[in-house]
């Protein structure tokens, strides 16, 4: 290999000033090999970036908290009374005094509107809440046992997903009457049915994944293989699905109030007015618009959320 | 493949089942008597006979047993309210009517969503995205009922260029008679529009970044032979999963519509018995319709089969 | 057209993709040119850039992520094809240059029976009939060596096995004979025994058709035979270029002799550890302004972490970007292939580190 003598480089003329002591021997350090420049950014920590980065989802984060205020304070604002008849003022439009305009029996809309969407975000969070422990549980249950367990209570699944949900939710409320408890029951009856097939299907997977199995071997405590495998990807699981599920919910009751089957006068709910609003509506068409209005707002809000939550929370969409 | 499909079938049978009875005796639990009202208007003597008539003095195992059977034999029953309605003279007179309804929205919304969705998909992060993607939020943020009456206000109470209610009968009630079914029909079709677009088009972005679609890419095919030969096809699968909500859907969809347009089909017979505690007609109304559903998604099952050749069926021999 | 023994000329590529993070220069300056029927090796670890460099070559860098910078060039017969319109594109892609994937399952469309994806290029670009090149492809399938081609023809990829799906991908590459192919990986995926049968497959239809191949592969095994010339490529830069031999005998640089070390051999007599090159790539989001090797480098010096190296020429084609070739560097000769890790730097201590923690030669990024 001798005849390979070193020929001028083209840059030869730059490096006239290199001394000798630039050509000692360093060597590498096994820090400096396996340095990872790259902050490593945790999980949540990505998602809640990328989820501020996505102007629209941060838009509808702020019309939430502005509708969470209005729905605590707004009933209460003008000052009315939501249930008192004033038959002087009967149905008015929109004004100074009253914002919203009043009803057919003279109540101000704008404090009744509120009200409304006060019982049916209310509604819809129970309703969510109770559909994710339920399905949680239940799927959790289906995953830990597996076996005979897991398939017959799969099968009771599939058979109350073999009927379109509304249809269901319509039966009940005739069998429980019209009535806030019935309405609950109702519209979580069949929505944990989701919830329980997703957490079955993560935990299943994790199970068998080698990862958690890794994990295992390497001797991690079952509570922390829990708390750092299985805990993360439950909690998105089940944001997302209660993003689903709230507007879900919201129209559902508004829909079964709308067909005379859900709520009725004098409770008070966005559902209820929008029914109401619809005896007037050729009339009065303020008086359907307005309950129609913040119902739409509240959906879309959750809506767009959503779908920002689920472009955060996709793992699959990192870098 | 006939081994899965027979098996599939006798599934159905055991979960109608199941659905006929829960519904059964969910509906035995409803409170009061469905012949109250009307035999309180009748002599005593009467009264017994109209029990009789309806089987009401015998015991509940008994009449379940009958209705089972009779079920099993086509015939679903009598109205309590109506005498003399049975549920076959309603499927009769009233299928026809939601069953156009419900092609023809059904039509109308996918092959709009279906297109909005590739539209979206090849404009990516261009205006005609954002006009889908917004379009599609809307549309799903506002309920059928809070469209159709916004339609029906507009372009029948304002504009008069549609009629307001009603339904083609007769002659025209499969063809013809266009006018009638216009906002029904548009009312309907929204909701596919939202989902088939939002569908199809987060398929679409992820078979875009599949191998496969590199290859086509490097075959040197133009831009549209290689969406419309490698990306659509392999884009829809996910899409077929859909279907069965669709036509859960359309039938939960038909409630609001038939009652708002005054549509003389099943939803609107199906809310009015409901309001009514018509018993046996909503017995027999909801196997029917569950029938319908499971149908659907056992043809979809199949379907998936066809389109996606990976998917062997358990059982089959295929290889 | 002249035909100039040089088919392809790749000058200063430059290729980045826009991340979250920031911007990731995957590829930072390569050059090297492709003779006509003649296969050139670009050989380096997972994330070096290769694979980007091969997708730049079929016009494969999409943006908005990814971006080709300004300034680079890749000539093919002269013309810099990354000013091509689609049209020009279109033409180009399949029929003068053809590209086969490292994972064939993922490659092939699992929705389109096997032979109508061959019969695509030749439709695309030979305008044959759909009988004519139906027949072209069953005859294709036959000499990929696909038994039973009339039936194969009909099946979908997943009824494939790895080794025939590649097949399948050979086959579609060469079914309009380009003068160009790029294997990327194209063995990575499969067992050692049909390695050898695919490579096999690729060489006699390239002598064949007397096509120029880029293969790219992370493993030098497969090189040896295939290809007359290495450029062996490193954090997204070539960090040495040479005839095979030169390559294998008489290589210049560090991570070259470290290259060589990892690879398995079966004529060891005694049970060696395998050798394996401590740590990882440095990350190409924020490369180092030096030599990107010297955080791995056991001869690094001082002003291999301030300055990039030059090449030097070693004659005939033979060129290394190293400052070990500097007049004032101490000197180091290739370790010995028999007895690696005994070469000691001129000064200084050797370094402690060589005995670390596992690390794997495939470290992704």
């Amino acid at each position: 290999m001798a005849d390979c003598n070193v020929a001028a480089t083209t840059a030869a003329g730059a490096q006239a000033e290199l001394t000798p002591d630039d050509f000692r021997v360093v060597g590498f350090t096994q820090e400096e090999a396996n340095r990872i420049d790259r902050p490593t950014i945790s999980y949540w920590a990505d998602a809640w970036r990328r989820l501020r980065k996505n102007p629209v989802a941060m838009g509808a984060l702020v019309v939430l908290g502005l509708l969470c205020i209005m729905v605590i304070v707004g009933p209460y604002m003008r000052g009315y009374s939501l249930l008192d008849m004033n038959t002087a003022d009967r149905n008015l439009g929109p004004s100074a005094e009253y914002w919203f305009g009043t009803d057919s029996l003279g109540r101000d809309l704008f404090s009744r509107v509120w009200m409304g969407a006060r019982a049916s975000v209310i509604i819809a969070l129970v309703a969510t809440a109770v559909k994710l422990v339920f399905g949680t549980l239940y799927g959790a249950i289906m995953a830990h046992f597996g076996g005979w367990v897991d398939d017959l209570m799969m099968r009771f699944i599939e058979v109350i997903n073999s009927l379109p949900n509304l249809l269901l939710v319509i039966l009940i409320m005739m069998v429980l009457g019209n009535n806030l408890f019935a309405l609950l029951v109702a519209l979580s009856i069949t929505a944990w049915c989701n919830t329980a097939r997703q957490v079955r299907g993560m935990i299943k997977q994790l199970k068998e994944s080698e990862y958690v199995y890794a994990a295992e071997v390497l001797g991690a405590s079952p509570l922390r293989i829990i708390l750092k495998h299985y805990v993360p990807n439950m909690i998105s699981i089940l944001i997302l699905d209660a993003s689903t599920a709230i507007p879900n919910f919201i129209f559902t009751e508004a829909g079964l109030s709308f067909l005379g089957i859900g709520l009725t006068s004098p409770e008070i709910s966005l559902g209820v007015l929008i029914s109401m609003g619809q005896q007037t509506l050729d009339f009065y068409p303020s008086q359907l618009l307005f309950p129609c209005l913040i119902l739409c707002i509240i959906v879309m809000a959750f809506n767009l959320l959503g779908d920002g939550l689920r472009d955060a929370l996709d793992p699959k969409l990192r870098d | 493949m006939v081994k899965y499909t027979i098996r599939r079938f006798f599934e159905m049978i055991l979960t109608l089942f199941l659905i006929a009875t829960a519904t059964f005796f969910l509906l035995e639990a409803v409170p009061g008597d469905p012949l109250t009202e009307r035999a309180n208007k009748l002599p005593v003597e009467t009264r017994a006979q109209l029990y009789e008539r309806y089987g009401l003095d015998r015991p509940m195992m008994e009449r379940y047993v009958t209705q089972m059977v009779n079920m099993a034999q086509g015939d679903f029953g009598e109205s309590f309210v109506y005498a003399g309605q049975t549920v076959e003279g309603l499927l009769h007179d009233r299928l026809p009517v939601s069953a156009r309804l419900g092609i023809q929205q059904m039509l109308l919304g996918v092959t709009v969503g279906l297109g909005l969705g590739i539209l979206a998909a090849t404009k990516r992060g261009r205006l005609p995205d954002y006009l889908v993607v917004g379009l599609s939020v809307l549309l799903i943020s506002i309920p059928h009922f809070v469209l159709g009456l916004l339609l029906q206000k507009v372009f029948a109470g304002e504009l008069r260029i549609f009629p307001s209610i009603g339904w083609p009968s007769g002659s025209q009630l499969w063809f013809g008679g266009w006018q009638y079914t216009v906002l029904p029909t548009l009312t309907g079709c929204f909701t596919y529009v939202a989902t088939y677009s939002r569908l199809l088009k987060s398929s679409m972005l992820d078979v875009v970044n599949q191998d496969y679609v590199l290859t086509a890419e490097s075959k040197g095919l133009s831009r549209a032979q290689v969406v419309r030969r490698h990306i659509l096809r392999n884009s829809f699968i996910p899409v077929m999963t859909q279907l069965p909500m669709s036509v859960a859907m359309c039938i939960t969809g038909s409630f609001f519509i038939e009652s708002i347009f005054a549509i003389p089909g099943i939803g609107q017979y199906f809310v009015t018995s409901v309001n009514n505690q018509d018993l046996s007609i909503v017995l027999g109304l909801t196997v029917f319709l569950s029938l319908i559903y499971i149908v659907v998604l056992f043809i979809t099952d199949i379907l998936y089969a066809l389109v996606d050749p990976r998917i062997s069926m358990p059982g089959s021999e295929s290889r | 057209m002249a035909e100039s023994p040089t088919i392809l000329k790749v000058r200063d590529l430059r290729v980045s993709y826009h991340t979250y993070a920031g911007e990731v220069k995957a590829v930072r300056g390569v050059s090297f040119d492709v003779e006509r029927g003649r296969a050139i090796a670009i050989v380096g670890e997972s994330g070096c850039g290769k694979s980007v460099t091969a997708k730049a070559i079929m016009g494969l860098i999409k943006g908005p992520q990814g971006e080709i910078k300004q300034g680079s060039e890749i000539l093919y017969n002269g013309e810099n094809i990354l000013d091509y319109t689609s049209k020009q594109w279109q033409a180009y892609r399949g029929d003068d240059c053809a590209i086969i994937f490292q994972d064939a399952l993922a490659a092939l469309n699992p929705t389109m029976r096997v032979g109508k994806q061959i019969m695509e290029n030749l439709i695309a670009h030979r305008h044959m009939s759909k009988d004519e090149a139906r027949a072209e492809a069953i005859e294709m399938l036959r000499r990929v060596g696909i038994p039973e081609p009339e039936k194969r023809f009909k099946q979908y990829p997943h009824q494939f096995s790895g080794g025939m799906r590649q097949r399948v991908m050979i086959a579609i590459a060469f079914a309009c004979d380009p003068d160009l192919l790029i294997c990327d990986e194209p063995t990575t995926a499969l067992d050692v025994t049909i390695q050898s049968q695919i490579l096999d497959i690729i060489k006699d239809l390239q002598r064949e058709h007397n096509t120029s191949v880029i293969m790219i592969t992370h493993d030098l095994g497969v090189v040896a035979n295939i290809a007359q010339t290495i450029a062996v490529m490193y954090s997204g830069v070539i960090v040495e270029r040479g005839t095979s031999e030169d390559i294998f005998y008489r290589a210049r640089h560090p991570y070259t002799w470290a290259l060589i070390e990892s690879v398995p051999r079966l004529d060891l007599k005694n049970k060696q550890e395998l050798a394996s090159i401590p740590g990882m790539p440095p990350d190409l989001l924020n490369p180092p302004v030096g030599c990107p090797f010297s955080t791995r480098c056991k001869y690094c010096m001082a002003i291999c972490k301030e300055k990039m190296p030059a090449f030097t020429d070693f004659g005939n084609g033979h060129t290394a970007a190293c400052w070990l070739h500097h007049p004032m560097a101490p000197k180091v000769d290739m370790p010995d292939h028999d007895s690696p890790t005994t070469v000691a730097p001129a000064t200084g201590a050797a370094p402690a580190a060589t005995d670390g923690a596992p690390t794997e030669k495939e470290v992704s990024r």
